[in-house]
């Protein structure tokens, strides 16, 4: 099947060259670009492209947290284009790191490998498996907390709060908030001090 | 893996050999061990125990299978409330006080922020187990023995109470649930804090008590309510 790929890169010189090389692989259907961050959420709900060519620079942390939860519910493999240093902290986000000396034959492989891999998922710290956004959902939930206030706070709504929850549960098998908030306890996501405000504890 | 059917031919010790969640069940009904060969027969002749019902409750509790309703027309409502209240006296009495102090030894082994938080999980979880069971004792159980002796003593005022069987399954919600939570976060979260055995010891006894209270429910979800529906439908039909 035709692949859809998705090239988010500002230098037009190095995002022209890697539509070039990927086009003539022959394995997708569809490339999209960007030249921008301004879009790219909105593009990739809307393309739900197999793969991501991005460039490091454009993931700001806020949008790194996105992409976890994105990729919590769909099948994208993210590959960073490299041509300077970049946050350490995002290695974690990528399956695959293309540089920019890399020969087309070094990048073809590199596509194909993506293409054919399962992603591993499993490679996260047990401790870790929730995303950042379940994680604010435990710690509102643990302050006590209701499905409305937390959808107010967060700015999502109460539907998608629900979502999380069920997702919480079905990952860490913890059913009850009490569970839960012993759950966010040990592994540092709330304080006991901030439990305070949470009359039922 | 299908369950054996318990039968009256059967040693008692046979029995728990096969099964050790019979354990548990044969004090209920005032039965101790060192009873040596005797079969259900036996022991259900000497100690005056309805041998029906002792295979009913007997199979209904080991084999999550078994669907007993041929056998549910005669089943006695009052030694079937005697049987319940007995289970949830060794509730009390025995099973939670051990886990009361298996908790208590838990949180004086290991050196954790969290250990506090977990504690009171599980405070607040016999709370709730101890009102289940006090509803069931109090509210749920009287009203159905009355409503069993109504036809020996028909001057009571059946028609004026205010409540029904469905007002018990409705509220009839599973205990086990947060016992799973405790569960899973004592094998699964709660980080390793020099307390290997005591934490082994504290996570057999929630198994066994998890199991013990969903074959509990069992008989009640599958015989308790059947039998008392039954029952009010022939007072209304009256």
């Amino acid at each position: 099947m035709r692949k859809t790929i998705l090239i988010a890169e500002q230098s037009e010189v190095v995002r022209k060259g890697l539509i070039q090389i990927i086009g003539s692989f022959d394995l997708f259907q569809n490339i999209h670009e960007l030249a921008c961050n301004s879009n790219i959420k909105a593009s990739i709900i809307k393309l739900e492209p197999d793969i991501l060519v991005i460039n490091p620079i454009l993931i700001q942390p806020e949008f790194s947290g996105w992409l976890k939860d994105y990729r919590s519910k769909k099948e994208m493999k993210i590959a960073a284009v490299v041509y300077a240093l970049f946050d350490d902290e995002l290695k974690d986000l990528f399956d695959e790191i293309i540089q920019i000396g890399d020969t087309r034959l070094k990048i073809r492989n590199k596509i194909d490998s993506l293409i054919s891999r399962p992603r591993e998922t499993q490679r996260q710290d047990p401790g870790d498996i929730l995303s950042p956004r379940e994680k604010d959902v435990v710690r509102l939930l643990a302050k006590g907390l209701t499905n409305k206030e937390i959808s107010e706070e967060l700015f999502i709504s109460p539907h998608t709060v629900i979502t999380h929850r069920k997702n919480i549960t079905r990952k860490l098998n913890i059913k009850s908030v009490a569970g839960l908030i012993v759950y966010a306890i040990i592994n540092g996501i709330v304080n006991v001090d901030e439990l305070h405000d949470n009359k039922n504890v | 893996m299908a369950e054996l059917i318990i039968t009256a031919e059967m040693k008692l010790s046979d029995i728990i050999e096969a099964n050790k969640r019979a354990l548990v069940l044969f004090p209920r009904f005032g039965i101790e061990l060192g009873f040596g060969d005797k079969t259900v027969e036996d022991i259900c002749r000497n100690m005056d125990i309805d041998l029906q019902f002792f295979l009913l409750m007997v199979n209904t509790f080991l084999n999550p299978d078994y669907f007993p309703d041929k056998k549910l027309k005669n089943v006695d409502v009052e030694m079937l409330i005697s049987y319940l209240a007995e289970s949830h006296n060794y509730y009390l009495e025995e099973r939670i006080p051990y886990l009361q102090s298996l908790i208590s030894q838990f949180k004086h082994n290991v050196d954790h922020p969290a250990i506090v938080q977990l504690e009171k999980f599980f405070d607040q979880y016999i709370v709730e187990v101890k009102d289940h069971l006090a509803y069931e004792d109090e509210t749920a159980f009287p009203y159905m023995a009355m409503i069993s002796s109504y036809r020996k003593k028909p001057d009571i005022p059946v028609g004026q109470v205010d409540y029904s069987v469905g007002v018990f399954e409705e509220r009839h919600d599973n205990i086990e649930e947060k016992l799973s939570d405790l569960k899973n976060l004592l094998i699964k979260y709660f980080p390793p804090a020099g307390d290997r055995y005591i934490r082994i010891r504290l996570l057999n006894e929630l198994v066994d008590f998890e199991e013990d209270l969903i074959n509990h429910a069992r008989i009640e979800d599958k015989v308790l309510i059947p039998v008392v529906k039954h029952l009010e439908q022939k007072l209304k039909s009256m």
